[in-house]
């Protein structure tokens, strides 16, 4: 979760000597955008295709055609004229046909339809750093790392009313060494990650209906000069985690531990765990490796390397899906980078230019 | 062709003018503290800007600057951060020297610009091109020098400024001298603050959370036990508070104060043909960021910085000097991010200035830094100048100059790099100075090769960690240009800056972002009787806000006007001003607006 590190470092840095911030409100769309496909022209023009989220700067969103054909930069901007997605775009969930994307610089989510991009309503008050959101029953539940600087303490949950758009609940969870990060939903309860920038080795799983933590995870973790739990996905009533290079499997109902392979690499920590379609993907520096479901040990070829200059932005954005694998380049933060499509032997397909930090993919059907 | 508009706005501003002599100040014997700078300056520019003239412009060193030099300002805002940048370089390459002081911050290595109010100093010196054998670490795109004058006569004065304007920006300066032929004192305080809730020119949008206030107390005192044995004492306590802006109202409101006191204490003896010069000064920064106003928390630094420094000059001949120069600076800082440190820096210079002719004189220097904290290497300068014809000065300097590393470089937790190196900068210069009567015009080229450069980048772990990784090579013109006429009763200044930059990653070759190739500043002022008129011009160039250069997200090049006028009676002045008077909406820095027209009224009153 370098995001967050880099987030404190400019924090630290913008008090002094602030270098960046894009404003793409004149923005005009570069000449080469073109149209993206007539078909669905009539539920929206982004249906079919994937969005890329930009961090920012000003946040931005890339839409790719399915085939990868078609791609068109700025696409919030461009449909809404004068409007922007603020500052350090973070991620994006969806419920029905509206998306809402999370600013967690400026503690805005932007809530847009998903096929038009078109601007239904924004949460402006009651966030304070914004992470990750999920819908459940209505309501969207986003977390809050609220002071960056205190280690995660004073970090929150709000529960938002969909129809006002207003924070109705705000509830403490964080903890020193705990702050908030990314959130999931699973038959009924909230899975809360509980770690940043892999400082942390908690899961929480919260009640929605109770409004309390039932019960906590700890995966996998030394003590904080090594790396903690940097990601987990649920698939088939299991919980996978990755932390401190060990990828544990967890039962989700009774949260005791099942299994545990150790991912230690030379080149770096493994990071970004996705599971597809019965097959567990993780990145290592460059690199993307996958194994089995069942494997007990680490896979020793990577499936693809890709080329980057970026110091400090490699992988930034990661995912799988529908027999693809998609990686993100930061590149230095300071000028529009690329992300790169690969299909599952590694063969790549495209290399696309998207926007300034470019940290993640969703998928609109 | 956008060189060339820039020129024409440049000129166009000056040809409507014409005409006689001198005036808007008048100096006594006075005693300039660092009288390193006139003494060893061969091969270099210096532009000064006076009291009287501090007092028409507003009292952020960056607009007394912005108007009146080369120097290009990122400004986060008006009044927010303000990092400058002098021949393309950053702003830890540009040394803000005190009374002879380096104050550059000792946690991130630069001077914000905003947190200088000008009104505390009498005089403002600005001197391109390479300093650190006198000024130490930063001294490479240049040096800015803000000096206490002190002189030594029979008498008192008071000056009250008072100016009000826009935005309920309130600039409030008093000063009092008052001598004798032995004591001397000075005492100043300045206070400025505003809302600063301006309305973007472009839209509805206003700048929120902007308010800002600082207060500045400074003393100067001076004994004279006889014409070659004096001690001096400059003091000043600078406090500030400042909301920076928001970009949308949801975000966070930050602050952020800081906290500043320098003491220096000088004793100066002449004998024979040897001035000795000891001095000591102890300097105390104090910075606290509020993340978010609401709450109580912050994010703190603090550094104590203890400089002896000993300074011995031998007069060989008339036409033939020795300096040698030893200091000593102890620094200790502390803050949320970094336990507690001691640094120790030694340092020896020594500078040989010699004038075999008339019209030529030149200057070798050397200086070495002993530290354990970071490795720094040998510099050296070598500077001359050559009155060609009695109108015609050429110039030339060659030098090594440096950037120390900060204590956030070495210390930051996590990240803090203790192998890290000085930045190291190799230079080059070359003058014209051409003088006819009251106008003089110059031309200066340089280039500069700057290599270590320090650049933050997380590293491997997660955590960010600065390296030694940046090569940069900035290459230019300057010209600079003044022109001062008298005739009955009237009386015309005229003052033109202008320069050409060229500031790129070695590796990319790409122009560093926020550096514009032109610059170009015009003043004027004019004097009917006790009537005056003044006009500033500004233009910035076009920059580039991406470091692949991608133009679509550049900065739009932009011009400002101030005009101002006012009414001279006895010794006092009124006036009205009016900024950006033709309302042009323009972003400094991307996603900043600037603000558009506004207005100040002032009185100056010496007494």
């Amino acid at each position: 979760m370098k995001k967050t590190t880099r987030f404190l470092a400019l924090i630290f840095c913008s008090v002094l000597f602030l270098t960046s911030c894009s404003n793409d409100d004149d923005f005009t769309p570069p000449e080469d955008s073109k149209n993206p496909e007539e078909p669905g022209e009539e539920q929206g023009k982004y249906k079919n295709g994937i969005f890329v989220l930009n961090e920012g700067g000003i946040g931005t969103v890339t839409y790719i055609s399915d085939d990868l054909e078609n791609v068109e930069q700025t696409i919030f901007q461009n449909v809404n004229e004068g409007e922007d997605l603020g500052g350090y775009a973070q991620s994006i969930f969806f419920e029905d046909d509206l998306a809402y994307i999370i600013s967690n610089g400026s503690n805005l989510i932007t809530v847009v339809n998903r096929y038009t991009f078109e601007l239904v309503g924004k949460v402006d008050s009651g966030l304070e750093v914004p992470r990750y959101g999920v819908i459940y029953n209505g309501k969207a539940y986003v977390t809050n790392q609220g002071d960056t600087l205190d280690g995660g303490v004073d970090d929150f949950l709000t529960i938002i009313n969909l129809e006002t758009l207003e924070v109705e609940q705000t509830i403490p969870l964080g903890a020193q060494g705990e702050a908030l990060e990314f959130i999931e939903e699973e038959n009924g309860k909230l899975y809360i990650q509980k770690s940043s920038y892999n400082l942390g080795k908690k899961i929480a799983v919260f009640n929605p209906t109770t409004n309390e933590v039932e019960n906590t995870i700890e995966t996998y973790y030394i003590d904080d000069n090594h790396p903690g739990l940097n990601s987990f996905e649920i698939e088939d009533g299991f919980i996978y985690t990755l932390s401190g290079n060990h990828l544990e499997k967890f039962n989700i109902n009774t949260l005791t531990i099942e299994s545990n392979v150790v991912l230690n690499y030379q080149e770096g920590d493994a990071s970004k765990l996705e599971i597809e379609d019965d097959q567990i993907y993780f990145t290592v520096g460059t690199s993307v490796y996958t194994l089995g479901m069942e494997d007990t040990e680490k896979p020793e070829e990577p499936i693809l390397t890709y080329n980057s200059d970026s110091e400090y932005g490699v992988m930034y954005g990661f995912e799988v899906e529908d027999n693809r694998i998609f990686v993100a380049d930061g590149g230095d933060f300071a000028s529009d980078s690329f992300v790169e499509v690969y299909d599952l032997e590694g063969n790549l397909l495209k290399n696309i230019s998207v926007g300034l930090g470019p940290n993640g993919f969703y998928f609109n059907d | 062709m956008k060189h060339f508009l820039a020129l024409i706005l440049f000129f166009g501003a000056i040809l409507p003018l014409f005409s006689q002599s001198d005036s808007i100040t008048e100096l006594q014997t006075v005693l300039l503290n660092d009288n390193k700078l006139a003494d060893f300056s061969t091969g270099q520019q210096l532009t000064t800007i006076t009291d009287s003239l501090l007092n028409y412009n507003q009292p952020s060193l960056t607009s007394v600057l912005n108007y009146n030099t080369p120097i290009y300002f990122k400004e986060n805002g008006l009044g927010m951060v303000s990092s400058p940048s002098f021949r393309g370089t950053t702003a830890q390459q540009t040394a803000v020297i005190w009374n002879g002081i380096n104050i550059n911050s000792q946690f991130n290595g630069q001077t914000d610009f905003n947190t200088i109010n000008a009104g505390s100093f009498n005089e403002i010196s600005v001197r391109p091109g390479g300093g650190s054998i006198i000024y130490g670490t930063g001294a490479i795109g240049g040096t800015v020098h803000l000096n206490n004058r002190l002189s030594f006569s029979e008498k008192m004065d008071n000056q009250v400024h008072l100016s009000y304007g826009s935005f309920n920006t309130l600039d409030a300066r008093y000063r009092i001298n008052i001598s004798t032929k032995k004591w001397t004192t000075q005492l100043s305080v300045t206070r400025n603050q505003s809302d600063n809730d301006y309305d973007y020119p472009e839209n509805d949008g206003k700048n929120l959370n902007g308010e800002f206030y600082n207060t500045s107390l400074n003393t100067a005192i001076g004994y004279r036990f006889s014409s070659a044995n004096i001690i001096r004492f400059y003091s000043q306590f600078y406090d500030s508070e400042r909301h920076f802006s928001l970009i949308r109202p949801s975000e966070n409101r930050t602050k952020y104060d800081d906290v500043n006191s320098r003491n220096l204490l000088e004793w100066e003896i002449g004998f024979d043909k040897f001035t000795s010069l000891a001095k000591i000064a102890y300097l105390e920064e104090e910075y606290k960021y509020f993340q978010n106003i609401k709450r109580d928390n912050f994010s703190s630094s603090k550094a104590k910085t203890w400089i002896a420094k000993y300074d011995l000059n031998y007069d060989i001949s008339s036409g033939m000097q020795l300096n040698g120069i030893l200091s000593y600076n102890s620094t200790t800082g502390v803050g949320t991010n970094i336990a507690e440190k001691n640094r120790e820096i030694t340092s020896a210079s020594l500078l040989f200035k010699h004038q075999p002719l008339e019209k030529i004189q030149y200057e070798l220097s050397f200086r070495k830094e002993v530290t354990a904290a970071y490795e720094s290497p040998f510099l050296y300068a070598v500077a001359a100048d050559f009155q060609v014809t009695d109108f015609y000065l050429l110039q030339a300097k060659i030098s090594k100059n440096f950037r120390i590393p900060t204590f956030n470089d070495l210390y930051w937790s996590t990240g803090g790099n203790p192998t890290l190196a000085a930045e190291e900068a190799q230079q080059f210069e070359i003058g014209n100075k051409f003088s006819f009567n009251s106008f003089t015009f110059s031309l200066t080229g340089y280039y500069n090769s700057i290599e270590n450069m320090i650049r933050w980048l997380p590293s491997g772990s997660g955590f960010w960690q600065p390296e030694n990784v940046d090569e940069v090579e900035t290459y230019g013109a300057e010209i600079l240009l003044n022109w001062k006429k008298n005739w009955k009763n009237h009386q015309v200044q005229l003052n033109g800056t202008y320069a050409y930059t060229v500031s790129e990653n070695k590796a990319t070759e790409n122009q560093l972002i926020y550096v514009p190739y032109h610059k170009a500043t015009t003043s004027l002022y004019y004097q009917f009787k006790n009537w005056f008129l003044e006009y500033q011009f500004l233009f910035n160039g076009e920059v580039f806000t991406r470091t692949d250069n991608n133009s679509t997200y550049n900065l739009e090049a932009y011009s400002l006007s101030n005009v101002g006028f006012g009414y001279h009676f006895n010794q006092h002045n009124v006036g009205i001003k009016s900024h950006n008077i033709f309302d042009a909406p323009y972003q400094n820095v991307e996603n900043r607006p600037m603000p558009g027209r506004y207005y100040s009224l002032y009185i100056t009153l010496n007494f």
